[in-house]
């Protein structure tokens, strides 16, 4: 039978709706979409009455926003940080840039599809997008999370090896640590 | 009017034998030898007052298989701007280092040594500026093809199959003419 809780079971019904009400987003900004963050944190927009704060470290945070294009240098610390976060750990991709590379298409130092690299939930285009878009963003994600379909963390332990082969290519001479999750 | 520029012009006409011109208002340029750069920028350093070096900027001249470098000075006393400017060969290219002048000359030739190739006999500092693991040709000479390099090393999005040509469209829709300066624009 359909009901609300999408077949799931009453403990992961409300371990998803909790998890969906206290999204902490990692503090940091790639790109020149870091500067909409701050316009979506206060009081104009004001996120936090749907859960979304700020966290100051990778192990306290749940989201992991790419705000705009990636440089092959950010990528490395983008994958550093992802990996140190705990599961479950969710990315929303902003702008069009880690759609398709954007106006940066053919640069030699930004990556263009973000999706090969790490595993991405939500994007949203724009360029850039403004705070409406991300909240909108936002709260897709949070449907996701509460459908209970919201697991690249698993996905990206799964196909690790296939990350790694397009990490690789990007980051030649690869100096770092292997997380045993 | 004019006339601290043209007298600037005229010392280190005397002095070095340099070419140059004045520019604008506050904008004197010369050009001279790779040699003489070192010299003529510690005497405007240490005698005409020029203490401040602005920037160190490069421009690549492919066709004629050269660099030009501009070294940007500025009096405080004087308000004036002066650019040196020198051409050096392309291939193998090498300029005298200038970072016993100016000591932040040292981030500027490094960043020239990184992005263009250029060596700096003397210079010291990280071979990697900028870059991380870079293995191809400095990146800001004309030659570097960018978009082969990121063909090759990136994955391209590939686009939509309704994908339509902007302009054809909308004179489809509205029976006008493509004008003709546009027709090379068009995708077929």
């Amino acid at each position: 039978m359909e009901n609300k809780r999408n077949s799931q079971t009453i403990a992961e019904y409300i371990k998803n709706w909790s998890r969906k009400h206290s999204l902490f987003i990692m503090a940091y900004g790639t790109g020149c979409g870091a500067i909409e963050i701050p316009a979506t944190l206060t009081s104009r927009y004001d996120a936090e009455r749907l859960g979304i704060r700020g966290a100051a470290t990778p192990r306290q945070a749940d989201v992991l926003l790419i705000t705009g294009y990636l440089a092959t240098k950010t990528l490395k610390r983008v994958i550093r940080v992802y990996e140190q976060m705990q599961d479950p750990k969710y990315v929303i991709a902003f702008g069009s840039c880690t759609i398709n590379g954007g106006m940066y298409y053919d640069s030699y130092n930004t990556i263009n599809v973000l999706e090969k690299y790490i595993p991405v939930d939500v994007y949203i285009n724009g360029c850039m997008p403004r705070p409406e878009a991300v909240i909108a963003g936002f709260q897709q994600l949070q449907d996701k999370i509460a459908r209970g379909e919201a697991d690249n963390g698993t996905r990206y332990k799964e196909n690790l090896e296939w990350y790694r082969a397009n990490q690789h290519r990007v980051i030649k001479n690869w100096r770092m640590p292997d997380y045993n999750w | 009017m004019l006339e601290k520029e043209q007298k600037l012009l005229e010392i280190l006409k005397s002095a070095f034998q340099v070419e140059g011109k004045v520019i604008r208002n506050r904008r004197v340029e010369i050009w001279d030898h790779k040699e003489m750069v070192p010299a003529i920028l510690l005497m405007v350093k240490t005698q005409l007052g020029y203490k401040h070096l602005n920037h160190i900027t490069c421009i690549d001249w492919l066709e004629e298989g050269k660099f030009q470098l501009v070294y940007t000075v500025f009096s405080h006393t004087d308000k004036l701007t002066l650019f040196v400017k020198t051409k050096i060969d392309r291939d193998p290219a090498i300029m005298p280092n200038i970072d016993d002048i100016w000591d932040q000359a040292n981030t500027y030739e490094r960043e020239l040594r990184e992005m263009y190739g250029i060596e700096f006999p003397g210079l010291v500092g990280d071979q990697e500026f900028i870059l991380e693991d870079w293995d191809e040709m400095p990146p800001m000479r004309r030659d570097f093809k960018t978009d082969v390099y990121a063909e090759k090393t990136f994955f391209a999005q590939p686009g939509r199959e309704d994908a339509q040509d902007v302009r054809e469209t909308i004179t489809k829709r509205s029976g006008e003419e493509i004008p003709e300066f546009a027709k090379k624009y068009s995708r077929d």
